[in-house]
């Protein structure tokens, strides 16, 4: 009989052991328990944490899309346009035909110097053609009155009409509307210009003097531009296309005939300032909506292990019905689909509603209109849920189906065959693909995955070993210390996760507001208020003391003058030079002024009978193009350029140590200084391989002078100050004759004093740098609020890690303290206990937070923002102080509620 | 050792020299030894023995909830170690329904909920009038959208036995379903179930530790240490 059934068994497996439930029904049943733990509040805390990812990926998203496109927009209005072409001598007219048949926007400028005369005077005046289109972005700011605020105009002068800026009418005793000879062109002054945007981009030539705009119609009557003539081309280019303008520039590039001659820039190629503040700015915001994603993730991983945990029972119970671990899959995978879904839909108003609040705030700030988002960040938000979803919360959702029947018998069976570790192990590679699709940096991602798992490791030893050691300091200390004590040692496994948890949460925090603090603070050191904004050059040593008192009679802040004089190291130790890589001593080097054809376009410039080449402007605003050559290389000296020589640099001779350098080795010579040292900066003399004590041998104005090094110098390059690579002591070289730098500050009402300098000592030369240096103190602000309010973004994100995290052992603390308090514990000694507990957790995480924070923050500030590292003593205090303050106020709030509520209606399972 | 073979019923569950033990840190330990028993279809058996004998770990090996370590367990002719969980799973919706001390009610579906769960899982389109007339059934017709926590331990229990019922199962095992009952409501408890038993003609098995409860099956089985020590009829041990 029994032998017959067997063989029967087959056959009845067939016919009844097949599932007949309906997907329909499943789904049914997941959304009821979906609508039901509602609720029952269970899926709070994960349907936060979801949304919370996805409002501040979508916020941040939304805001830096519009606020980077608007960034762009208003670096392009600085150079007034998207692209330009530039180069030596008159440009190919095929890359404007190009550009129009590619439907680009075009505009050509001609920046020449020329001599503006009336009836009443002449001076130099810094010439620009324009044609019809130009201003291609930003606006000409023009006005019927000098000195006043002016109206934007997105055109430049008609023909037969000039525009001037404020301080030339006066120089030349005319109003508007008068007129005025430009070479042999007699123009019309229709207008006075109050600002142009493309300011700076310009060259030498363009700060040489006020600013006279023509049309590019009226250049061949004036007759100043003839063949030999120092000009300087431009092309201008935008389109409304990034990808237009992309392929604009690759099939510029791709003419090999070109290389060397012309170029094809953006923004980032411009003015190093911008390109380093708009980098800095994006890497921040990257970084801040990682932490933002990343702490998200860990609040949906606590809060889904959390829920999974509670949902044990459920499984149980739903398999002894017959439920198979793929139907339980399904549930719980339709509960959360469904959940991410409507969290996505949330994120994404509240993600807008949060990048609306920021430009309201910005408003003020924000003098750009920005541009629409594109659809772009809707999509990153969602992907960032279900990736998030997927990596934090399905792990300990599915480890659910693993859930044995036997459970509902015996409470002490969990899932088994799921490894404890398993969600972290998805939980790190979700994390690294949210990294590097975000950042699209291999080597961002790498380096933050291998510090982020060390910085981990780390501080769950450290946090282990500290809690294992707390049971044995509290046993003096009275019952509720004692009960908090051995509470944290017993949850000790709990506790590590916790403090880990909050300690990378805090280390999170304190690293945005570190660098946030000293991003700012180097942007402001970089460009304080009280910048010099103009460079004055080609002085006498006769004409310094009646500089200094027309500064002093009409409260200009002047400046040292340092002597100028052009030099070139001819032997090091009776031995040829033999530099090093040429690359070494430009590669970080940014200058305000700095573009690559600066030093062609004013080679052997003649301005009155004043010779500025290359290295006045290095000495005015950095190295430029400078790689100093190499022996057999071409070399540049004075403009013409020799084989086998080392450049010339303009060097000084100081008794002080100019300000913000730094001696790095030896000493400076001081008051005391006696002739024949030299001090040199310090990648000029790696580059070199100088040593202390070496001999150099100079040549100088045709003369050789030898000085022994005495001292090598950091340089702070990007301060907008005059900065030398060679600085002698006194009395080395001063025989032999030099011209004075100076550098003044004058704002903006002041600028018509420029006019009675110039006429006071008419071999000076003045170069205006405060339009520029206007411009880029506004884009540092705008960056500045971004950053700021993407901190407060993460601090949110952060806040609902704690309170996930302080959720997450709520369970066992209302059983824990139900027992206590029928055991007789008062309110107060548990209450107390809980502070104690949260108190010393919130603590050791501060403090631990602290540590990586700092080391985290000297990586990054040393290899990704390339800033100086310098400890932050206030973080050593504040950091365990806010940990400690911040998890106790969190954590008691939350766990209040224990011992307010019956101990009874916690053992009978109501909560 | 007397057994008591079913002279014409084919059995319903049948055991066969089934043993189970777990790996402590202190060794194996062998918590059933060598257990064969035949229950026949409609019987209701109770399975009695103190605190450790083995009881639950036995309900739950013919439930299929667990895996057995060696021997055999037939439930309605399939041979459960030949079965993977998920089988096992399928056949428990099919065939079997439970009724447990802590009644392992949804704590966050009504007991309207409770009861339909399964018949739902079952694709059954009239779940929801099935529920409401077992909760009538079970004289809760009052309470049928309150929450588990909101219901007495007995309600509770009443809404489980409903749930147990639901599916027409054709074999019920109750663990200790007065365990936490106190005595007159445990009394109308188990009225009830084995009034429903008896309507339904399930066969039951029932763990427990109440003599008294035991004696209203038709055979106790004892359990002593994880061996069967005696497997009688409730008539024969009344009248030895």
């Amino acid at each position: 009989m029994n032998l017959l059934r067997k063989q029967l068994v087959p056959e009845a497996s067939s016919k009844i052991l097949t599932d007949n439930k309906p997907l329909g029904n499943l789904f049914n049943l997941s959304m009821r328990l979906l609508w039901r733990d509602w609720q029952g509040g269970e899926l709070r805390l994960l349907f936060l944490a979801l949304v919370m990812a996805v409002t501040s990926v979508t916020g941040i998203a939304l805001f830096t899309d519009r606020l980077e496109k608007a960034l762009l927009l208003e670096s392009a209005n600085m150079l007034a346009a998207d692209r330009i072409v530039s180069g030596r001598g008159v440009l190919p007219e095929e890359v404007l035909e190009e550009g129009q048949a590619r439907g680009l926007r075009t505009a050509e400028i001609l920046s020449f110097t020329s001599m503006a005369f009336t009836d009443s005077g002449n001076m130099l005046v810094a010439a620009k053609a324009v044609t019809d289109g130009y201003p291609l972005r930003g606006d000409v700011i023009i006005a019927e009155e000098p000195f006043v605020r002016g109206r934007p105009v997105q055109n430049g002068p008609s023909p037969g009409e000039v525009w001037l800026e404020s301080r030339a009418l006066s120089a030349l005793e005319i109003e508007v509307g008068d007129s005025i000879f430009v070479g042999e062109a007699e123009l019309i002054v229709s207008q006075i210009i109050i600002a142009e945007p493309d300011r700076s981009g310009g060259s030498m030539m363009d700060s040489a003097g006020p600013r006279l705009m023509l049309h590019m119609d009226d250049v061949i009557a004036t007759n100043v531009v003839q063949l030999g003539s120092r000009v300087s081309y431009r092309y201008l280019f935008a389109a409304d296309e990034i990808g237009e303008l992309d392929s604009f520039e690759e099939w510029f590039r791709a003419r090999e005939e070109w290389r060397g001659r012309y170029y094809i820039r953006d923004i980032r190629e411009e003015s190093e300032e911008v390109r380093e503040a708009l980098e800095r700015a994006e890497s921040f915001l990257l970084l801040g909506s990682l932490f933002a994603v990343l702490l998200a993730g860990v609040a949906i991983a606590l809060t889904a292990k959390r829920y999974s945990e509670r949902h044990y029972d459920y499984v149980a119970i739903l398999k002894t019905f017959g439920c198979t671990s793929s139907q339980i899959s399904f549930i719980y995978l339709s509960i959360q689909i469904a959940l991410a879904a409507i969290a996505v839909v949330v994120g994404w108003l509240l993600g807008w509603l949060v990048h609306w609040v920021i430009l309201i705030f910005l408003e003020s700030l924000l003098l750009i209109s920005l541009p629409e988002p594109s659809i772009q960040p809707y999509v990153v938000g969602a992907m960032t849920a279900f990736i998030c979803l997927l990596s934090f919360a399905l792990p300990p959702l599915l480890a659910l189906r693993e859930t044995p029947p036997l459970r509902v018998l015996r409470k002490d069976m969990s899932q088994q065959k799921i490894g404890a570790n398993v969600p972290y192990v998805f939980g790190i590679l979700g994390t690294i693909f949210l990294v590097f699709w975000y950042s699209q940096d291999f080597v961002l991602t790498s380096v933050l995955v291998i510090s982020v798992g060390a910085i981990a490791l780390f501080l769950s030893i450290v946090s282990y070993l500290f809690l294992r050691s707390s049971g044995s300091a509290g046993m003096k200390a009275g019952s509720a210390w004692l009960l908090a004590m051995t509470a944290a040692r017993r949850r000790r496994k709990q506790n590590v996760l916790q403090v880990m948890v909050f300690s990378i949460t805090i280390m999170s925090l304190l690293i945005l507001t570190l660098l946030r603090t000293d991003l700012i603070e180097e942007w402001q050191a970089q460009l304080p208020e009280n910048t010099p904004n103009h460079f004055m050059m080609n002085i006498t040593q006769n004409q310094i003391e009646g500089i200094e008192s027309f500064f002093v009679e009409n409260g200009i802040q002047g400046n040292q003058f340092y002597p100028l004089i052009s030099a070139r190291v001819t032997r090091v130790n009776g031995d040829l030079p033999d530099p090093g890589d040429e690359d070494q001593v430009t590669a970080s080097r940014g200058t305000l002024t700095e573009n690559a054809q600066l030093d062609d376009e004013i080679e052997n410039l003649e301005l009155e009978g004043v010779e500025i080449d290359s290295e006045i402007a290095e000495a005015v605003s950095g190295p430029q193009t400078d790689a100093p050559p190499v022996n057999g290389e071409e070399a540049t000296t004075g403009g013409r350029r020799v084989r086998g020589q080392l450049s010339r640099r303009q060097v000084t001779w100081a008794e002080d140590l100019p300000s913000e350098n730094l001696i790095t080795e030896g000493a400076w010579w001081g008051s005391e200084s006696q002739p024949g040292y030299v001090s040199i900066e310090q990648e000029y003399a790696e580059w070199l391989d100088l040593k202390l004590g070496d001999s150099l041998e100079f040549e100088v104005n045709q003369q050789i002078v030898s000085a022994e090094v005495s001292s090598f110098r950091s340089v702070r390059w990007d301060n907008m100050q005059p900065n030398f690579f060679i600085i002698f002591s006194p009395g080395t070289i001063d025989h032999i004759g030099a011209t004075f730098l100076s550098t003044a500050l004058m704002e903006r009402e002041q600028k018509i004093l420029l006019n009675d300098l110039i006429r006071l000592f008419p071999t000076m030369v003045i170069i205006e740098i405060d339009g520029l240096i206007e411009q880029i103190q506004t884009i540092i602000a705008q960056v500045t609020s971004a950053i700021e309010l993407i901190s407060i973004l993460v601090l949110l994100s952060g806040a609902l890690v704690l309170l996930a995290c302080v959720n997450a052992s709520l369970d066992e603390r209302f059983h824990e303290n139900a027992i206590l308090r029928t055991l007789g514990a008062g309110k107060k000694l548990i209450l107390t206990s809980l502070l104690i507990e949260f108190a010393s957790i919130g603590f050791v995480a501060g403090l631990i937070a602290t540590i990586g924070a700092e080391a985290s923050v000297y990586y990054l500030q040393e290899e990704i923002f390339e800033q100086e590292f310098s400890l932050h003593y206030w973080v050593w205090i504040a950091g365990p102080l806010l940990g400690m303050l911040i998890i106790a106020g969190l954590g008691v709030n939350s766990t209040r509620k224990v011992v307010n509520i019956s101990p009874l209606n916690v053992l009978r399972g109501v909560i | 050792m007397r057994t008591v073979l079913p002279a014409d019923n084919e059995h319903m569950i049948e055991t066969r020299n089934l043993v189970k033990a777990v790996d402590t840190s202190e060794g194996v330990l062998t918590i059933l030894k060598g257990i064969s028993i035949h229950i026949a279809a409609g019987e209701a058996v109770a399975i009695i023995g103190a605190s450790g004998s083995g009881k639950s770990t036995l309900l739950g090996l013919m439930a299929g909830l667990d895996g057995s370590s060696s021997g055999e367990i037939l439930l309605d002719g399939y041979e459960l170690s030949e079965l993977d969980e998920e089988q096992r799973a399928i056949l428990r919706g099919q065939l079997v329904g439970f009724v447990f001390q802590s009644f392992q009610l949804l704590p966050s579906l009504t007991a309207l909920e409770n009861v339909m769960l399964p018949i739902e899982l079952k694709g059954d389109a009239q779940a929801r009038e099935k529920a409401v007339s077992l909760l009538e059934r079970v004289g809760l017709e009052e309470r049928w959208h309150h929450y588990p926590n909101q219901l007495s331990g007995g309600e509770q229990q009443r809404v489980a036995i409903a749930r147990a019922f639901a599916t027409k199962a054709r074999i019920l095992f109750a663990d200790e379903p007065t365990g936490n009952l106190d005595t007159a409501t445990g009394s109308k408890v188990v009225d009830l179930l084995f009034e429903l038993n008896r309507e339904y003609a399930t066969t039951l098995v029932l763990v427990t530790h109440d003599d008294r409860l035991a004696s209203r099956c038709d055979r106790k089985l004892q359990l002593v240490a994880g061996e069967l020590v005696s497997d009688e009829s409730t008539e024969e041990a009344a009248s030895a």
